[in-house]
């Protein structure tokens, strides 16, 4: 894996909606990169572009122009199919609203993306997953049979069994109390460093920023800072700063 | 309320499509029936007037009596009291009326146009009914007028000389008009050649002079000349005035058209009916997804019974305009039906579109109807939103199987199919199988859930697709059963009379062929089976023996009883070598003069030695002692009850035979049939019926009968198709978040769209499949009740090809079904999909 480039990037992204006067810019050129075995957050107000970045880099919208790439894959040049087989080997989700299927038992949502693909789960890996998501004596039951907090590990879980380069994960904890929001948030951080796994999030949520390794502040379409080894209160004040 | 019910109409238009599909195709079936059927009614009953218009009294046979259609038949106006009936101060103008059949000689000696009817030229212009366009009407013998058509066929034009094949043989003939019939060709459907009085009689009747009918005018009005000629009717005729005769006459000949249209009506309510499944479907659908907006109604004042209405209004608005588009489709439909037809020959009567004001105003009261009670019950769900549901997730929910269903309908699939079984009269047997019908239709939720895991193993190779396929239809198992109820219903009904027609059909034909010995039977109309046609058959190679006989329509009464019979006498050893002639009871010896023996089948309690009175078309009568019971087979049929030449004489008169069995030697069947119908052919008064023909006739009648009731079936079958294209779309828009999921996750849109299909097919299996088992499950118990009930022993026939195609077609449906859907649930962009409520 080239660690000199990361494990995803984008190059000089921009993201507009609308033409001529009308024209809104989600993303006004954003060059970034996202070190991998490393947690990232990316955080900013509401319509600073921060879901925008992250929707680009993960193959699930289109830029205007610019260009984005996991590892050395230009997600430009790829068509529709193709987003679809990478997002499937290559990558794993973990969005607000849970997004289980709701026929389908907790451990076959977790292995969801292993079955799309036709392939066989590592053993080991998977129980180590559910040993560390405590998910063990609930994975015959179905989403409307547990919990918001379990619900959102089984999604976590299933982002993960594949061992993807990269987790995308947005807002993850935006619908849970904040003890559940934690024990999810503790689970992402040893990923990272346990397993060396990839993490970007996309979060609203200081406290949820500061179990990343580097924060990213966006504003009005733009990278505005970058702060390392944050904490909970350090990442407040700027997020202050920006709302002066 | 209205504004907004009206404002949910239009904000759901898209959702509403499928339903006002559904009610438009029910509707257009609908009207376009109504407007086919009446254009045929209003044709024939026109033909009526253009016909008899200007008759203001006839006389005709009278059918108030007990008469046999076949002793009328025969009943013939004699030419002494036609005249002495023209002869009346009171009459203007007399028309006789006589027709029998002829053909033309082809240049290659055989028969053409032998469906062609002779009739006799009319000389008053009045009460003709056909109108000579082009040459002269045919006064001397051998003149003969025909019709534009048939002088089209036949290349005959004025003044051509042709070949003309009567009963009484073929005559040169020269063409001195061409007439038509008002404004089509000919009133005959084969085609009219007019002859004139100096041949009619001769070339149609065999010399005698009569009519079957006699058309008059009269120098005063109806009634009194009815009553003038009323008196001078012969036995077994009526005289009646113009409008009473035109009034008869209408009923008679509209009698067809309106069995059509009941029937098209039938089955084109039937596809409303299944129609409704559909609507109910849509409105459920809309009600749970607009659950939020009700409830936020409810949380800001709006009463239950506001809801309802509002939503009942919204049925309303879908059903008028569903409606209107119905019958306007259904103009289109005629115009296409017509059209269709034409392409495969076959010309209706009249001509451009009868719209009738009640085919409109009820087809737009069915359509309306259907949809606003299919409402009624999404309706009453709608009223009872909660203002608590504004605020909870609406999801696409799993609903399961209640108890008190699963008791009812269990309940009434074991009481129907037990009714069925062992019921001991028709009426509870009738009512078991509704019983067990509606049983099956409420047990559909729990067919959905056992039907989607049976099918699991199956799915299974088609991957996560079969999979979540499998696990969608068992999601709401309601939906999907009243999706999969509507196909279940068509392909019931096709399995059901295929099954049971087929059954009967089978068990008729083998009766039938059963009971038949002599190989040909030929039967002359009109004229007489004389021995130049004997010695030409004779002739044959393969023919064994012609054994001619004469026959004569008989009332016969034993010990009060009467029916219907024929008399014949002929050479009995020869008959009953030729044909299966047996006696049950007595002896053939004893046959002589004032003695009889009987047919067996009408009188079971007839033994020999008790005295059988026979009354002719004229009302003699004659007692008969009878000396044995001959058998029943299809030739006793033929000749009914056997007296001797002498009584025969005595009773009905020196007559020609008409009637002769053919015994073929075995095994030269297939040449010997062509040479015996070329020559039968040249004799257009004979028919020729093969010994199996009636068991193969019947045979084709139940085939054309099943075929016909399947074709029409095929209307709520395409409502059916409809239904799941509806409940698809509903779902997938439902669903969308899911399905967004499952392509963020890695699923190509190929097996998104391959999942959808799938679950088409599932829901389409579901319907057929249950549909086939009910189907052959009710013909069989049917076939059985039969059985029970009466002494036949009718074996079960499943026709198996047939059975095949049901489900082929029903499973392609679902896939042809799925097309919309499989297309519409990858169009929204990933992000849309998963980011919608």
């Amino acid at each position: 894996m080239s660690t000199d480039l990361g494990a995803a990037r984008a190059v000089d992204a921009v993201k507009t909606y609308g033409k001529g006067d009308a024209a809104v810019h989600a993303l006004a050129g954003v060059t970034v990169s996202f070190p991998t075995s490393r947690f990232t957050a990316i955080m900013g107000p509401s319509g600073s572009g921060k879901s925008t970045l992250m929707q680009c880099v993960a193959g699930l919208d289109r830029l205007t122009t610019g260009q984005t790439f996991i590892g050395d894959v230009e997600l430009s040049k790829l068509d529709k199919t193709q987003l679809t087989l990478l997002r499937r080997d290559r990558l794993g989700f973990i969005f607000q609203q849970y997004n289980l299927i709701p026929t389908l038992t907790a451990k076959e949502n977790i292995l969801l993306p292993l079955t799309l693909a036709g392939r066989e789960p590592d053993q080991a890996w998977f129980d180590s997953i559910i040993q560390t998501v405590g998910l063990g004596s609930r994975l015959g039951n179905r989403p409307s049979q547990l919990s918001g907090g379990q619900q959102q590990r089984v999604a976590v879980a299933r982002a993960l069994v594949s061992k993807p380069q990269i987790v995308f994960a947005d807002e993850p904890t935006g619908a849970l109390d904040s003890r559940t929001g934690v024990e999810i948030l503790s689970f992402m951080r040893r990923m990272v460093d346990e397993a060396g796994q990839t993490i970007v999030m996309v979060t609203h949520d200081p406290h949820a920023a500061s179990y990343a390794d580097n924060v990213l502040f966006l504003a009005d379409g733009r990278i505005t800072d970058e702060m390392q080894n944050p904490t909970a209160e350090l990442v407040l004040d700027r997020m202050k700063k920006f709302e002066v | 309320m209205f504004s907004l019910a009206w404002r949910g109409v239009r904000f759901n238009i898209g959702r509403y499509v499928a339903t006002l599909v559904a009610i438009m195709t029910g509707v257009a079936f609908f009207a376009a029936s109504g407007f086919v059927a009446d254009r045929v009614i209003s044709a024939l009953e026109g033909d009526v007037d253009r016909q008899y218009g200007n008759v203001e009294a006839a006389v005709v046979v009278d059918t108030s009596g007990d008469a046999s259609p076949e002793a009328a038949y025969r009943l013939r106006i004699d030419g002494d009291s036609a005249d002495a009936i023209a002869a009346l101060p009171e009459v203007e103008a007399v028309a006789g009326d006589l027709t029998g059949v002829v053909a033309f000689l082809d240049d290659d000696g055989s028969a053409v146009s032998s469906e062609a009817t002779g009739r006799l030229w009319i000389v008053d212009d009045a009460l003709n009914t056909v109108d000579i366009v082009e040459g002269a009407a045919p006064v001397a013998a051998g003149e003969i007028a025909v019709d534009r058509g048939l002088a089209d066929d036949e290349n005959l034009a004025v003044g051509d000389s042709t070949t003309v094949l009567t009963s009484a043989g073929p005559f040169e003939a020269t063409v001195t008009g061409i007439t038509r019939f008002g404004e089509a060709d000919s009133q005959d459907s084969g085609g009219t050649v007019s002859l004139p009085a100096a041949t009619a009689f001769d070339w149609l009747n065999s010399g005698q002079v009569e009519y079957t009918a006699l058309y008059l005018r009269g120098t005063v009005g109806q009634t009194e000349l009815r009553d003038a000629v009323a008196p001078l009717a012969p036995a077994g005729f009526t005289a009646q005035t113009g409008d009473e005769f035109r009034d008869d006459k209408r009923v008679e000949v509209g009698g067809i058209g309106r069995l059509l249209k009941r029937a098209l009506q039938f089955f084109s309510v039937l596809a409303l009916l299944v129609g409704g499944f559909v609507i109910y479907n849509t409105f459920n659908v809309i009600v749970a997804q607009r659950m939020r907006e009700l409830a936020v109604l409810a949380a800001i004042g709006a009463t239950p019974k506001q809801l309802k209405r509002s939503l009942r209004f919204e049925g309303l608005v879908i059903g008028i305009i569903g409606s209107a588009l119905g019958v306007l489709a259904g103009f289109a439909l005629t115009f296409g039906m017509i059209a269709v037809l034409e392409q495969v020959g076959v010309a209706l009567p009249g001509s451009g579109l009868e719209v009738a004001p009640a085919t409109v105003i009820w087809a737009m009261l069915f359509g309306t109807l259907i949809t606003l009670l299919s409402v009624m019950l999404p309706a009453r769900q709608a009223g009872r939103a909660e203002p608590i549901e504004a605020l909870r997730q609406a999801e696409a929910s799993t609903v399961s199987v209640g108890k008190v269903r699963t008791i009812v309908s269990v309940g009434l699939v074991a009481v129907g199919a037990v009714g069925m079984l062992i019921g001991g009269g028709a009426a509870v047997i009738g009512i078991s199988g509704i019983v067990l019908f509606v049983g099956v239709i409420v047990c559909g939720p729990f067919i959905a859930v056992a039907g989607s895991a049976l099918m699991r193993p199956l799915l299974r190779g088609f991957g996560l697709e079969g999979r979540l396929a499998a696990d969608n239809t068992a999601r709401n198992p309601h939906r999907t059963a009243t999706t999969s109820n509507a196909l279940l219903i068509g392909v019931f009904l096709v399995t059901f009379v295929s099954v049971a027609g087929t059954s009967v059909r089978d068990y008729a034909v083998a009766e039938i062929n059963a009971l038949s010995t002599a190989d040909f039977v030929i039967e002359s109309t009109g004229g007489t089976v004389d021995d130049t046609l004997i010695a030409d058959l004779q002739a044959v190679q393969g023919v064994e023996a012609v054994t001619p006989f004469r026959r004569e329509a008989v009332t016969l009464n034993i010990e009060g009883t009467e029916s219907s019979t024929n008399l014949s006498t002929g050479d009995i050893d020869a008959l009953r070598a030729a044909a299966g002639i047996d006696l049950e009871e007595g002896s053939f010896d004893d046959l002589g003069t004032g003695t009889v023996l009987l047919a067996a089948g009408q009188f079971d309690s007839a033994a020999v030695g008790s005295t059988a009175t026979f009354t002719n078309s004229v009302g003699e009568s004659v007692d008969l002692e009878v000396v044995g019971i001959i058998g029943f087979t299809l030739d006793s049929m033929v000749t009914g009850s056997i007296t001797d030449v002498a009584t025969f004489d005595g009773f009905v008169g020196e007559t020609a035979p008409t009637v002769a069995f053919i015994k073929t030697v075995s095994g030269a069947q297939s040449d010997t049939r062509d040479e015996i119908e070329r020559i039968t052919k040249l004799r257009p008064d004979i028919a020729l019926n093969e010994g199996n023909q009636l068991g193969r006739i019947i045979g084709a009648v139940f085939d054309f009968i099943i075929n016909a009731v399947n074709g029409l079936l095929l209307m709520s079958v395409v409502i059916a198709l409809i239904g799941i294209v509806n409940t698809l779309t509903l779902s997938i828009i439902e669903r969308r978040r899911e399905l967004g999921l499952l392509r963020v996750m890695g699923m190509v849109d190929r097996r998104v769209r391959r999942m959808v299909r799938i679950e088409a097919v599932v829901i389409a299996a579901l319907g057929t499949v249950s549909g086939i088992v009910l189907g052959t499950f009710a013909g069989f118990a049917m076939i059985s009740a039969i059985d029970r009930l009466s002494d036949a022993d009718i074996g079960i026939s499943i026709p198996p090809v047939l059975i095949g195609v049901v489900l082929v077609v029903g499973v392609g449906l679902g896939l042809l079904a799925a097309l919309i859907p499989a297309q519409r649930s990858t169009r929204l962009d990933v992000l849309e999909a998963i980011s919608s409520t």
